[in-house]
């Protein structure tokens, strides 16, 4: 039933252009981060972990959460049109099928904006001629990111849900990421779901994260998506939709 | 008039004024906790100059995304409640309505840099700047913010418009954001072209980096530059609506 429901979520997608607003953001970092860094080399003297601290600051700490926002809005913006929710809940489909479906399709798509931001890193990297060997911590740092980015669409997918309007959910993320930000600062990040994407990314600090960091990182992004998960179909199973 | 009263009427329970008062209260809120934590640092040091920068910095970031969100929600509410039809029926012009809407999502965003204006003159008095306040000072901020907000707006209202998918509109107002908060990397000449980037640049006050610190001194803003960005946001608005008008429903 899972696999029909993501074939049909899926299906929901074609012809949205969505992959075009996929697309812009990471090529905006890159662009803009990389020319910082060409300007500033003598100061930048870190090489591929320089790069990373311009590319990844705006992308990782501000515009992914809102790209988030707007891909999990945007998977609900069809059931909060025409009536559609009356149609998909009377439809012989578990509510945990149609969230679950939904986080599937914004994962999938978060990964892959995550391996296009790597992959431009890796090309803006060899274009402004770094010579040392990529690093391997890249790797880590985009799937932390894309674990936390889990964890933050489940939130959002929450929130899109409940709220008919497409854009308030997108103004709260942005809240959400500046108590993030606070969070993670008074180093309780750990605590916070949009803290975690900060964490996941090595934006603010390139130090590894040690293993009890990471089994802690890990276990958090699960409690929070187990959590937001129950609440959610508990929501919908519950709660009366509106449509 | 009726008109705008309208657009205010529909939005009445669409609670767009607390999420703007909520939006903005993060942004003073993390302005001041920055503006607060150099106060700490060195006292007797910091004033009002200091606000009005660490705001203008700020809304570089907030106020495209707040601009996007507001008139996003003003016009998703035609397109989601297929209201199109039923407002031409009741021979109102379709120019009429993209005013009305324009005007509605303006002053929103006046309410929001009256927020911000009224929140810095509270910090000053509570922490007891030694300056007198400075009220030109504040409404030239407050003044520059504006015009940088219509244009912004006029380019929002055209996308929502224009494309179905609110998705584009909102991605526009994050690319927006930004660019605006990136803008000061850029070169003058290449910052010049970005309508965003205007939040500091129309900004009184400006800042220069000596040695370790941050020197803050007032600015004359050529009437000039105000007068080119008035006339695109014009500009913007007037193709925007001619094109609207036009377009199927």
């Amino acid at each position: 039933m899972l696999q029909r429901c993501i074939s049909a979520e899926w299906l929901k997608l074609r012809h949205s252009h969505i992959w075009i607003i996929l697309m812009v953001l990471p090529v905006f970092s890159i662009l803009i981060g990389g020319a910082n860094y060409c300007f500033n080399q003598s100061v930048l003297t870190n090489g591929w972990y320089s790069l990373w601290t311009q590319v990844s600051l705006f992308y990782g700490e501000f515009f992914l959460p809102v790209l988030i926002a707007i891909c999990c809005a945007y998977v609900c913006r069809l059931e909060h049109m025409n009536k559609n929710w009356n149609a998909l809940m009377t439809a012989p489909i578990s509510p945990w099928c149609v969230f679950l479906s939904k986080l599937f399709i914004v994962g999938v798509l978060i990964l892959t904006v995550q391996i296009f931001f790597l992959t431009l890193y890796l090309c803006a990297g060899r274009l402004v001629g770094l010579p040392q060997q990529f690093p391997a911590e890249t790797f880590g740092w985009i799937f932390r990111g894309w674990v936390a980015s889990v964890t933050v669409s489940a939130v959002q997918l929450g929130l899109s849900i409940r709220i008919r309007s497409f854009a308030v959910p997108i103004g709260i993320s942005i809240c959400a990421v500046f108590i993030g930000l606070g969070m993670y600062v008074a180093k309780v990040g750990m605590l916070f779901p949009y803290s975690l994407l900060t964490i996941g990314m090595g934006v603010l600090s390139q130090e590894s994260l040690t293993s009890i960091e990471k089994t802690l990182f890990y276990m958090m992004n699960i409690i929070f998506i187990v959590l937001v998960c129950v609440i959610s179909i508990r929501h919908l199973k519950k709660a009366d939709v509106i449509a | 008039m009726s008109v705008i009263s309208l657009e205010f009427f529909k939005l009445r329970h669409k609670r767009l004024f607390l999420m703007v008062t909520l939006l903005i209260s993060v942004e003073i809120a993390w302005a001041f906790i920055s503006v607060g934590m150099s106060i700490s640092r060195n006292p007797g040091m910091v004033g009002w100059k200091d606000i009005i920068m660490t705001l203008a910095s700020m809304n570089s970031l907030f106020l495209p995304i707040i601009a996007a969100v507001v008139v996003s929600r003003i016009c998703d509410m035609e397109h989601k409640g297929n209201t199109w039809k039923l407002l031409l029926s009741a021979c109102v012009k379709r120019s009429h309505i993209y005013a009305a809407k324009y005007i509605c999502a303006c002053l929103l965003l006046f309410y929001a840099g009256i927020l911000q204006v009224l929140a810095s003159v509270l910090f000053g008095a509570a922490n007891a700047f030694e300056q007198p306040l400075p009220f030109s000072l504040l409404m030239r901020f407050l003044g520059g913010t504006m015009v940088t907000n219509i244009v912004v707006i006029s380019l929002q209202q055209w996308v929502s418009l224009a494309v179905k998918n609110q998705s584009f509109a909102l991605c526009l107002g994050m690319i927006g954001a930004f660019i605006g908060m990136t803008a000061d990397l850029f070169p003058s000449v290449v910052r010049s072209l970005f309508v965003w980037s205007y939040y500091t640049g129309l900004c009184p006050v400006t800042y220069s980096y000596t040695g370790h610190s941050t020197v803050f001194a007032i600015r004359t803003i050529e009437t000039s530059v105000t007068a080119v960005i008035v006339f695109i946001g014009a500009l913007v608005y007037v193709v925007g609506s001619i094109r609207v008008s036009r377009q199927e429903i």
